[in-house]
């Protein structure tokens, strides 16, 4: 579905992608997992569209989109939601889900897919009027991952969905993530959570100063000495 | 007394509607667009002066023209922003390089809207009377003209926040507003809503023109004066708020026919007191965050 070939990301002079090469299969979750500043960021924002490689290329569904924008990328069906939930903090958690249906298919059946988004968070539907500024941290990441499946996406890439939550809600997040997997949808998930992420993905890939070190399927790994020792503690 | 300040009442109404208008495109360039444009006046003119030609050589009624003034203006904010804003903002090193820089470009704008209106229509003021009769209203009497512009100000301003609050545009001119960024990555085409919302800020510039040619004489540097009142409005109700720039608008006219009648010449200096004042005392405006 997503095909990542030999590729590299620069910011102005500073390389931060080396050579990565990564695939992720339709239904499949994906986890990508490694230490602060190793590119995980980077690589979901060049995916995306925010970023352009220097070389190399980027598929979906056998259609090139390195080199297109964010707009169009999304268009295609690949929804991102970005580092820190980044919700618009000045509307409503209505209006932030409504942007979320933007694409002009999205917007169409927007009334029912923010139905979905509720049953899975009910906690929106109760705050739906107030202002996203006025939620907490937890539940403004709750906004941006339901804002994240508003536009009815293929593939989802997911930004450290977890961050700043609760045990409890991180292991709702990770249910919610299982559901859709169910319902067909694929996602490419960053986690600094790597015990729980390595449970619920099927294959994993390893960056290590912008470059991957290790990939495999996620039982190989939860057992393999590198990853025991550098990312388990054990 | 009473009929004074009623008199001072309605004046500071009539031009406080005009201001709001203006104050209302400059806060859109600026709060989405981040360009804070100096030429925004020139627009005002431009308006203004199409309005005249039009009136005095086809006879084109003046509210005619604002279908015709507001196309114009819309064409040449958008041009100038996917041409020489974009591309100012894909070299800018980072966002206040840009302001920067957009903020210089629109200076030399100015110069060369102005100076092609010297070109076409020469240095003198001009004016022409249309609805030029006096209403009486409690015995305080204005211009039917300026009656006009009041209204169509406000319905204009009402509908342009409607249109923000309700449309799926409006919401993604908002959101870009706030984080461009994130907007872009929701599906939001970031170079088209800028330029439209540079556009429909033109727009604002070109009918508060428009109206403004039927109740005060024109002449082509008149944008410069027009721009600092806009600049003062915009501080005034918080940079970057769009009902605060109707508010502030309002508030600013009523001040300012307040001093115009008891000495007109201070009208100016008491905008540049409150503009002071402000900066000191509540930098961030009426309804800024
Ligand atoms: N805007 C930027 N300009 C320059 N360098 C950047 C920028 N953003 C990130 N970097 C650099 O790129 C590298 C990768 O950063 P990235 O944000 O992708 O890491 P990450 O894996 O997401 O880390 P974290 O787990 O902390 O989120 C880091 O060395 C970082 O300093
Ligand atoms: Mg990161």
């Amino acid at each position: 579905m997503l095909d990542i070939n030999h590729l590299d990301t620069f910011y102005g002079k500073a390389q931060a992608l080396w050579n990565i090469s990564l695939s992720v299969d339709k239904g499949e979750i994906v986890a990508l997992v490694g230490s602060n500043g190793a590119g995980k960021t980077t690589l979901l924002n060049t995916i995306c569209g925010l970023l352009h490689p220097a070389s190399g290329s980027i598929s979906f569904l056998g259609e090139r989109i390195d080199g297109l924008t964010p707009h169009a990328i999304v268009e295609l069906g690949i929804s991102h939601v970005p580092e820190g939930g980044r919700v618009f903090t000045s509307m409503t958690v209505r209006e932030n889900l409504e942007m979320g249906a933007y694409t002009y298919h999205a917007w169409k059946r927007k009334d029912e897919t923010i139905k979905q988004v509720y049953q899975v968070f009910p906690v929106l539907k109760e705050r739906e009027r107030q202002l996203a500024r006025t939620l907490s941290g937890g539940e403004q990441q709750m906004l941006a991952v339901g804002r994240g499946l508003m536009s009815r996406p293929k593939l989802c890439l997911f930004d450290e969905p977890s961050y700043g939550l609760s045990p409890i809600l991180v292991a709702e997040v990770f249910r919610v993530i299982k559901s859709l997997r169910e319902q067909g949808i694929t996602i490419l998930l960053v986690e600094q959570n790597v015990r729980q992420t390595l449970e619920v993905a099927d294959r994993a890939c390893v960056l290590e100063n912008g470059r991957v070190e290790v990939e495999g399927a996620c039982d190989r790994l939860l057992t393999s000495d590198y990853v025991r020792k550098a990312y388990l503690g054990l | 007394m009473l009929v004074s300040a009623l008199n001072i009442v309605i004046n500071g109404l009539l031009l406080g509607g005009l201001y709001a208008l203006v104050a209302m495109g400059l806060n859109l360039q600026y709060g989405v667009a981040r360009v804070l444009n100096i030429a925004h006046g020139e627009f005002i003119m431009l308006g203004a002066f199409i309005t005249w030609a039009m009136y005095t050589k086809f006879g084109i009624n003046p509210l005619l023209s604002i279908v015709i003034v507001g196309p114009i203006v819309f064409i040449i904010g958008f041009i100038i922003q996917r041409t020489l804003f974009t591309s100012l903002r894909t070299s800018a090193p980072s966002q206040p390089a840009f302001e920067g820089s957009s903020m210089l470009a629109s200076f030399g704008l100015l110069f060369i809207i102005q100076n092609v209106a010297l070109i076409i229509w020469g240095g003198d003021m001009r004016a022409y009377s249309y609805y030029n009769f006096g209403i009486n209203l409690g015995g305080a009497v204005f211009a039917a003209n300026r009656l006009i512009a009041l209204i169509f100000a406000v319905v204009i301003g009402i509908a342009f926040y409607i249109f923000l609050v309700r449309t799926r545009i409006g919401k993604a001119i908002r959101a870009a507003a706030e984080d461009p960024t994130t907007a872009g990555i929701m599906g939001v085409n970031i170079n088209l809503v800028l330029a439209l919302c540079f556009g429909l800020g033109a727009v604002m510039a070109g009918l508060a023109g428009v109206f403004l040619s039927m109740c005060f004489p024109i002449y082509p540097v008149m944008g410069l004066e027009y721009l600092i009142i806009t600049l003062i409005v915009v501080v005034l109700g918080g940079l970057g708020s769009i009902p605060g720039s109707f508010i502030g608008g309002f508030i600013l006219g009523l001040i300012g026919s307040a001093v115009s009648s008891w000495q007109p010449s201070l009208a100016l200096a008491a905008y540049y007191f409150i503009f002071m004042l402000l900066l000191i005392i509540r930098p961030k405006g009426i309804l800024g965050k």
